[in-house]
This record gives structure tokens, C-alpha cells and sequence, in this order.
């Protein structure tokens, strides 16, 4: 059902023309065109996988209701018609409105959170500093169902209005791992000590050495942390539905899942919507791919 | 400017391991030390514990008879060179070596004149605007030594600063740095592995081994008078030849040293020292320089000189002399406290054969080739004897 | 007093983030396990373990369990073995490699509601896949999906969590392989090793932490699976994961005690996982 893998092709990996973003590879190898083929055949079949459901969102969302007919999934709309994006847009901009109202407060504090105490964990590691660490790191881990219940309880109890404002501070709280691990690993990877230390013996203080030395180099884990909790914010679904019961105040993964149609279900006004849900983390990836990848990483690697 | 003074300090990383023990040491005001050792020593361990950055386990360090032990780095008013020149990278030539005085809130108009003034002193003028990865090695040394420079502070602190130039410029850096050091007086602890650059920089060196003083004192005396036969080994180069050698009596007392099939005579001034004299099984450890193991001169030998024939098996022109090597019916020494001095890693010294390879310096034209008979002379008085067990200079 | 003075502002700095995780993580995490032993409904006071004992009698709990086992294992087989075939196809680098990592990747970007309406189409046995296999005359690859009555219905649920996640085992593996030193390469190669031993035997054993963490990453998605299920097979039994099932306690039965109970395993289930392994890196990286 997956893509065909035989393994006797990834084994006679042949060589390629070696491009430019990889390091100069300078061995004679030979190339077994028939290997070459195989691969490029292989890496096209990925390519279709992947894009199989792109293709069905945008022919359906094209389509009437009445010709939205899953036995037909693949025929090219008769009718060409933009009711079901008319339709979706005005189901879900109040949502969009929301998930932006929710992405960027939460995004920019977390993100800011992450790197004091990246810096703090990585470069001024007070005594302890490694259990602390632990601590937030398993909580990157928790499955948030097991503190589902409870947080909604908090909030009743302290009286946060059930909106976005919930949906805020969880998303804040509970990115602090993620934000924290990015900016530790980027700084203890990128940052010498020795750097840290020269800035102590020129008299900088940790709040100078922050401003003076840890800022200016830090451009790009910002970028990947704002990046990577931008997504993952906008894509939540679980604390959304949890924490907001308020229709109006439903960010639009939420609003999503709940499209309605008068009688049956609105294929088109849905796979419309999807494609408009997935508009803004999408132009995010496709504009800063790059960062997106590293922060990717940043995640798993040297942990 | 400052007078230091580590008084018994010492260092106990958390696993236990002791980095440095108890190391007592007086850096006088405008004094340029020079702390030396084998690569994991604790000289880096004892420099960070003076500059601030590496906790004091135990003892204290004074600055002008103050304890400074509580005292956090930025206050101490030290200035520290890094080994890997630590430059901020994303800061210019200019802001790197004014971050300091910037911190300090010193005025624009005055941090620019300094800046400026620094930067001619040490010939970086016209990089000003560059950052550190748009410098060569030797030009962010620079840049590194002008950050240090700018604050005019109670000391200089350097761990090993020039051990990532190349050898050519690291010999021109070396009396750049002493030159510049004498002119402004300042203060300097210096950390190196490097012994020739103990020799040629300090004023005085201290020898650390394990973590423990060795040695303290000019270089003339580090080399003439090493304390013990861990500084002998680890001091000069080529090394000392160091042998197994036995006392040989006469009526009054000691009046040899016999190394294999050469006996030695001891001057008088030697002959008369309580702590030779007085030892009865004879068995001693002889150090000979290289450069005073000498081709024999065509006059008759002199009363304590000794005089020895041996076929040459190894000749190396060194330019200002020609060294070379011979096997002598000996014992070499093996102790541990060699091991870490590169003495016994040395391939010339190994042992061979019929003995061990001893290394004796020729006058540079003198075309010895290997297979050729020779005659070397050493004098008594050039001899280092060592006691056996407690490895200490018997002078 | 001199290391409250060094290390105080240090402190001070984290000590609003420590004090945040320790209320919403540790505090809450507390909290619900005390919900969990409680009765239903709740103000009857406290049921010891009966919510656990009860929920493991229950046919449901042990479908729901199953579901998510095969779920999971073909879940990390799939993204695993797919990761690291795509990884190799672009680790000698291709014309457009950006090209290709971008559309393995983008799926990433989606949430599992959107991929969830749309893969409901693809896995629908008249829709989607079936209609292409059909026109390319590959009948034996037709399938009822997870409709389907055998009990590995639930592996065809993995198909859009590896659609989602696959790319990003790839960008780990990829990672990985570049980050091999062409010098240790080119000594196997000196030693005679031909490209596919230089895989097997030099670059594969240095990737073993990738793998661990990808194991890792992709273990703890699966058993918190909730809302991509929702989306493509909305709530049915036989697609059901204990987080759903949490999901219908608390919204559908309102039995909040029993809902704790389910997190509770959750918690339990992904603790058993991830704590070893988060020993495990930092004491290696302490190591280092
Ligand atoms: N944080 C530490 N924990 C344990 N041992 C250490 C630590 N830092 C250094 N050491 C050990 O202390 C010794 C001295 O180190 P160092 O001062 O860096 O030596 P060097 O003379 O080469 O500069 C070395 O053996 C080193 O392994
Ligand atoms: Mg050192």
C-alpha cells in the first residue's frame, strides 16, 4: 500500500552529479544509468504520494455540491465554480481572525520565554541548571490529555474567560519546552563558552552578555522557534477543543471540523476550507523552508 | 597593576579529581610569569581560578593583599586572552576592543581615542571595520591582546595565545608580546605547554605537574638548577640526557660519577656537599645537557673533564649546531615522572642495543657523519644528579 | 553567598518558566491522577483504583488498545522505513533536491484535521486510492481501508499519520547522513568497502541515535493520536484510540473521573518511553 521500496535499488545507490549545496564530493565513481533512472522513478513516486491529496482538495473544492461525488473523486470539475471557497471563507474567516488573535501573542512570548532560558540552560548554568532542563523536557513529551481536565478546572477556578485567552497561556506554557530546547541547542552549539567568558572577564554581567553578545547571534533560532511554534499553534486542535467552548471564539482547526451543511455533508465547502485552514502555516513553509527544516531538527537531534 | 598572590590554592572538580593542588605562587607588580607544564597540568584550571571563572575549592588569591576568592570575574578587573582568541563575531575590529570600555560607560569621544590609540600600538589600524572571520590568525590574536590591552587592568591573564599561529609568527609574537608587556608594565600570568616559550617570555616560569608546583624561578635557574628530575626532563630541547649513574668514592669521600664506562670527576665545590657525601649506596640519577657533552678540544683534558670515544649513529644539522647521537653502555632512566615531559617519547633518546642513545652538540661545521669515531668531553661541573628515589637536584 | 551572587540572576531568569511548568505540568499531572481516583460522579468522594480495575475489565479499553498497537507499529514502521528510503534517494545528492525535500516535507505544515478531510476521501473503498488502482489495473491493491473487518483495518489509519510524518524522518535522517564526516566514508572506501557496505557497516551505526529519537518522536504521536482519527473516520468504534475514547468520556458520558483514568495511561504509556531515553541523552550529552 505504501510506495514500492525494493531494497536492491537503495543498496546500488549510484552517483549523481554532484550539486552545488552539497560539500564538494570529489570521488570517481561509476554511474549506472539504469541505477540513476531507478532512483529518479523512485523519488517521482514519493512526489505523487505526497501530492495525491493536494490534487483532491483542489478538484473537489472547485466543484458543486451536487457533483462532489466521492465515486468521481477524480474527474475534473464540469462546472468550475468558486462556491465552495465563497462558502468556507465566510464559515471560517471569523476563525482565521481567531487562530491569528491566538498564533502571534503566543508565538512571540513563548519564542521570547525559549530563549532566556536557552541561554540561561546552556551558558549560564547555575547549580541544578541540568535538572531543570529535564524537568521542562519531559514536559515537551506529556500527552496534554493527561493535563486536560485539570486545566480546564484551573481556568474555571481562576476565572479565565473560556476563549482565546486560555488558549494563550496554555499554548505558552506548554511551549516552553520546545522554544527552550531549540534556543539551548542552538546556543551551546553556536556560542563558545569561551565567548561567554570573555564577555565575563570584559565586565558584562548576564543580562549584558545577553544584550551584547547572545542577542545578535540568535536572528536565526528566532526565526526557526517562531517558525516551528507558529504551526504547531495554528494546527492545534486538541487544547482548542477542549478549552474553547465558545463557538465564537473557536480557532479555525475547530471551526474546521465543525464546517455544516443544511442537509448532507459539504464535501467541497470542507476540502475548500482545509486548503484555506492550511493557507498561512503553508506560505510560512514555503517562504522559510529552510528554517522550518533546521527547526525540524533542532527538535530531535542532540537532544 | 597589582601584585597576585595564590596562597595554597586548589582545585576539586566535582567527580573528586583535584585540577590543581595547592599552589602557592607570588606575582610581583609588573611581573611577567610564565606557568608551564605538560598538557593537563592545570595551568588552564589555575588561570581561570585567578581570573574569576573557575571556583576556588580551597585558598585563597590575593590582589594587593586583598582576598579576592568572592570577588565575581567582571569585578576583578583582569584582562584575559583566550586560546582561541574568543572575538565577538558579530562585533567590528573596533567594537570588539572597545566592548569593555562600552560596558563601563566610558565616553564615545574618549573609548574612539582609545580604541584608536590601541589598535596603532599593536599595527591594526586599517582592520577597524572588519569582523573576525575577515582576519587572519595573526590579526585576531591581535585584536584579542588589543582587548585586553584597552582596559589598562590590574593584570593580563593569557592561556596558551599563540598556540594556534603558525611556528613563524609565533616566534615573532612571542617578543611582540614580552616587548609589549615590559612597556606597559602590566602585570601577566601566561599559560603555556610550550617550554621555549617559557624560557624566552618570562621573567620567571613555574613548572606545574599534576596539578602541583615544581619550580619557581628565573629561567636561568629553571635550566641550570632544575629542581628535580621532572623539570630536567621537561626543560630544553633537545632534552637531557639522563642516565643511571653510581657515586665513585675516594679517601675524602665522593670524588666521581661513573656512567657506564666513563667516570666523571667532581669538582671540589661538589665533592665538599653534605648532601652527596653523606649518601651511602652511591646510586644516583646524571643529567647531561646536550650542549655540554662537547667535542672534545685537541688539548689535554683538565682535572675534572672527562673524556669519552664513541662511533657517531646519528647526526642532525639544527643550523647553530650539529647534534649528535652515540650509544653509551648505560641504563636508561625510566621513571613516571618522565612520562609526561615528551622525554621519553622523544625518538632520539631511545634506547638502544647496546645502551642508550646519548645526544652530544658539535660545532655546526664540524662534518661528523654517522660511522665516524669521535671524542666527547664533559665537564664535572656540568653534571645534574638527581637522587634516585626522591627524584630531587642533589646540588 | 558568592554563588547566590553569581548564579542568583541566572535563576531568577528561568524561575518564572520553572514555576509555569511546574503548576501546568507537574501540578496538573498531579491533579489529574487524584481525578482518576475519584468516583463518579465526582462528589462522592474518593474509589481508590476501581476506575483502573473497571477500565481494564472493559472490552472497549482493550479494542481501543489493540487499535492503537497495530496503529503504531505500522505508524513508526512506515514513517521509519519510509524516512530513511527517501533519505538515501537524496543523501548523493539530485538536480532539484530542494525541490524534492520540500514536497516531502510540506505535509508537516498541515494540521491532522485539514489531511483528515481529505484523507477521508482516499481511504473511502468507493473513492480515492481504490478509483486509481482500479484504473491502473492494480485490483489486488484495493482495499476496504479501515472499514475493513480484519483487525489490521486500523493500520490504513497510519497511512496519513506516515503522509504527515514521513518527511520529517527523512529531514532527521538526511541530517544525519551529512552529518557523517566524508572523511570516514572515504576510509571505508580505502578499505575496500563498496557503497552499500559503506552504508551498512559506517554510516547506518552512526545514526543510531537519529533513529532513537525518531523512535521516540514518532512513539509519543501515536499514543496521544487523537485528532486525525476524528477527522478521517469521525467517531467509530472501530477506529477508536484511547484518546478518543478520553475525548467521549468527558464530552459525551461528562465521567470526568474515568477520563482522568484514560490520561492518566497515556501518561503512563509515554513516560515508559520517553524517560529512558531522556536519561539517556543527557547523560550522553554530559558525556561529551
Ligand atoms: N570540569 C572538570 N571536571 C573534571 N576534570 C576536569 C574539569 N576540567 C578540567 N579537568 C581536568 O583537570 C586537569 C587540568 O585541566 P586543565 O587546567 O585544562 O589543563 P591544562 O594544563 O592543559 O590547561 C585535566 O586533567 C582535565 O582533564
Ligand atoms: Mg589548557
Amino acid at each position: 500500500m505504501t510506495a514500492p521500496m525494493p531494497t536492491e535499488t537503495t543498496a546500488a545507490m549510484p552517483a549523481i552529479e554532484p550539486l552545488p549545496p552539497l560539500t564538494d564530493d570529489h570521488q570517481l565513481q561509476r554511474r549506472g544509468p539504469v541505477g540513476h533512472v531507478v532512483k529518479i522513478v523512485l523519488l517521482f513516486v514519493f512526489v505523487i504520494f505526497f501530492l495525491l491529496p493536494v490534487i483532491l482538495l483542489l478538484l473537489t473544492s472547485f466543484k458543486s455540491l451536487a457533483e462532489a461525488d466521492p465515486s468521481r473523486a477524480w474527474q475534473l470539475p464540469k462546472h468550475w465554480t468558486l462556491d465552495a471557497w465563497r462558502e468556507a471563507w465566510s464559515q471560517l474567516h471569523g476563525a482565521l481572525g481567531n487562530s491569528f488573535k491566538l498564533v502571534i501573542p503566543a508565538t512571540i512570548i513563548s519564542t521570547v520565554l525559549g530563549s532566556l532560558n536557552g541561554y540561561v540552560l546552556s551558558r549560564w548554568r547555575f547549580p541544578g541548571a541540568d535538572l531543570v532542563f529535564t524537568m521542562f523536557l519531559f514536559g515537551m513529551f506529556i500527552p496534554y490529555q493527561a493535563v486536560m481536565i485539570p486545566l480546564g478546572l484551573l481556568f474555571k477556578d481562576v476565572g479565565v474567560d473560556p476563549g482565546l485567552g486560555r488558549l494563550i497561556i496554555a499554548h505558552i506554557v506548554y511551549g516552553i519546552p520546545m522554544t527552550t530546547l531549540i534556543f539551548r541547542n542552538y546556543y551551546a552549539t553556536t556560542i563558545p563558552n569561551e565567548l561567554i567568558e570573555a564577555a565575563r572577564m570584559d565586565g558584562a554581567g548576564m543580562m549584558h552578555t545577553y544584550a551584547s553578545v547572545i542577542l545578535p547571534a540568535s536572528a536565526p533560532a528566532f526565526v526557526v522557534t517562531a517558525i516551528w511554534q507558529f504551526t504547531s499553534i495554528w494546527n492545534d486542535f486538541l487544547f482548542a477543543v477542549f478549552l474553547v467552548t465558545n463557538p465564537d471564539s473557536w480557532p479555525v482547526t475547530v471551526a474546521l471540523n465543525n464546517t455544516a451543511g443544511s442537509q448532507v455533508t459539504p464535501f467541497p465547502v470542507q476540502m475548500a476550507g482545509a486548503l484555506i485552514a492550511s493557507i498561512p502555516t503553508l506560505v510560512v513553509y514555503i517562504l522559510l523552508g529552510r528554517y522550518f527544516m533546521r527547526g525540524l531538527m533542532a527538535g530531535a537531534l542532540k537532544g | 597593576m597589582a601584585e597576585i598572590i595564590l596562597d595554597k590554592i586548589s582545585k576539586r572538580f566535582s567527580n573528586g579529581f583535584y585540577g590543581v593542588k595547592e599552589l602557592s605562587l607570588t606575582i610581583a607588580d609588573g611581573e611577567f610569569i610564565v606557568l608551564v607544564g605538560p598538557s593537563g597540568c592545570g595551568k588552564t584550571t589555575a588561570l581561570r581560578m585567578v581570573a574569576g571563572l573557575e571556583t576556588i575549592s580551597s585558598g585563597d588569591v590575593l590582589v594587593d593583599g586583598k582576598r579576592v576568592n568572592d570577588v565575581l570575574e567582571k569585578d576583578r578587573d583582569m584582562a584575559m586572552v583566550f586560546q582561541n582568541y574568543a572575538l565577538y563575531p558579530h562585533m567590528t575590529v573596533a567594537q570588539n576592543i572597545g566592548f569593555n570600555l562600552k560596558l563601563n560607560g566610558v565616553p564615545r569621544d574618549e573609548m574612539k581615542r582609545r580604541v584608536r590609540q590601541t589598535a596603532e600600538m599593536l599595527g591594526l589600524e586599517s582592520l577597524m571595520d572588519r569582523r573576525p572571520k575577515q582576519l587572519s590568525g595573526g590579526q585576531r590574536q591581535r585584536v584579542a591582546m588589543g582587548r585586553a590591552i584597552i582596559r589598562d587592568p590590574r593584570a593580563f591573564l593569557m592561556d596558551e595565545p599563540l598556540s594556534n599561529l603558525d611556528a613563524k609568527l609565533r616566534v615573532q609574537m612571542r617578543s611582540d608580546i614580552s616587548e609589549l608587556q615590559k612597556r606597559l608594565g602590566t602585570t601577566t600570568l601566561y599559560v603555556t605547554h610550550d617550554q621555549i616559550e617559557a624560557m624566552t617570555m618570562g621573567d620567571r616560569v613555574a613548572v606545574l605537574k599534576a596539578g602541583e608546583l615544581q619550580q619557581v624561578g628565573t629561567p636561568h635557574e629553571i635550566y641550570d638548577q632544575p629542581a628535580n628530575l621532572f623539570v630536567a626532563g621537561f626543560v630544553g630541547s633537545p632534552p637531557m640526557n639522563l642516565v643511571e649513574g653510581r657515586l665513585v668514592t675516594g679517601d675524602g669521600g665522593a670524588v666521581g660519577v661513573a656512567i657506564g664506562p666513563i667516570t666523571i670527576p667532581l669538582s671540589a665545590h661538589q665533592v665538599a656537599q653534605q648532601s652527596l657525601s653523606s649518601r651511602s649506596d652511591g646510586e644516583l640519577i646524571v643529567g647531561i645537557r646536550p650542549e655540554d657533552l662537547i667535542q672534545a678540544p685537541s688539548s689535554p683534558p683538565g682535572p675534572d673533564e672527562a673524556r669519552h670515544r664513541a662511533v657517531v649513529n646519528r647526526v642532525e644539522a639544527v643550523g647553530a649546531s650539529l647534534l649528535v647521537y652515540f650509544a653509551l653502555d648505560v641504563t636508561a632512566v625510566h621513571r613516571e615522572s618522565l612520562a609526561d615531559t615528551g622525554h621519553v617519547a622523544d625518538e632520539r633518546l631511545v634506547v638502544v642495543a647496546n645502551g642508550t642513545t646519548i645526544c652530544a652538540t658539535f660545532p655546526p661545521r664540524s662534518m661528523v657523519r654517522p660511522g665516524d669515531e669521535v671524542e666527547v668531553s664533559v665537564l664535572g661541573e656540568r653534571l645534574h644528579l638527581f637522587d634516585p628515589v626522591t627524584e630531587l637536584n642533589l646540588a | 553567598m558568592n554563588r547566590l551572587r553569581r548564579w542568583g540572576p541566572a535563576f531568577l531568569m528561568v524561575l518564572p518558566s520553572i514555576i509555569l511548568i511546574g503548576v501546568f505540568v507537574y501540578g496538573l499531572i498531579y491533579w489529574n491522577v487524584r481525578t482518576s481516583l475519584q468516583q463518579q460522579p465526582m462528589p462522592r468522594g474518593p474509589s481508590g483504583t476501581t476506575n483502573y480495575s473497571k477500565l481494564w475489565a472493559e472490552r472497549r479499553w482493550v479494542r481501543d488498545l489493540k487499535n492503537l498497537g497495530v496503529f503504531t507499529v505500522v505508524f513508526i514502521v512506515g514513517s521509519l522505513v519510509m524516512g530513511a528510503v527517501m533519505a538515501l534517494l537524496l543523501d548523493k545528492g539530485v538536480k532539484g533536491e530542494g525541490f524534492f525535500r520540500s514536497i516531502y516535507l510540506f505535509p508537516m505544515a498541515v494540521s491532522f484535521i485539514a489531511a483528515g478531510i481529505v484523507w477521508r476521501w482516499l481511504l473511502n473503498p468507493s473513492s480515492g486510492l481504490n478509483l486509481i488502482f482500479d484504473k491502473l489495473g492494480l485490483d489486488s491493491l484495493k482495499s476496504q481501508w479501515w472499514q475493513s473487518k480484519s483487525p489490521w483495518g486500523m493500520a490504513a489509519m497510519a497511512m496519513p499519520a506516515m503522509w504527515q510524518m514521513s518527511g520529517y524522518i527523512m529531514a532527521l535522517y538526511l541530517a544525519g547522513f551529512r552529518g557523517v564526516p566524508e572523511e570516514l566514508r572515504e576510509a571505508a572506501r580505502m578499505d575496500g568497502a563498496k557503497e552499500r557496505q559503506v552504508y551498512r557497516h559506517v554510516v547506518f551505526p552512526e545514526l543510531r541515535p537519529v533513529t532513537l529519537s525518531a523512535l521516540v518522536i514518532l512513539g509519543h504521536i501515536s499514543i496521544k493520536v487523537f485528532d486525525l482519527v476524528l477527522a478521517v473516520s469521525g467517531k467509530q468504534g472501530k477506529t477508536e484510540t484511547p484518546a478518543v475514547y478520553m475525548w467521549d468520556l468527558i464530552f459525551q458520558a461528562s465521567n470526568r473521573p474515568k477520563g482522568a483514568t484514560v490520561a492518566t495511561l497515556l501518561l503512563v504509556g509515554v513516560a515508559v518511553l520517553v524517560i529512558p531515553y531522556l536519561i539517556y541523552t543527557v547523560r550522553s550529552e554530559r558525556k561529551s
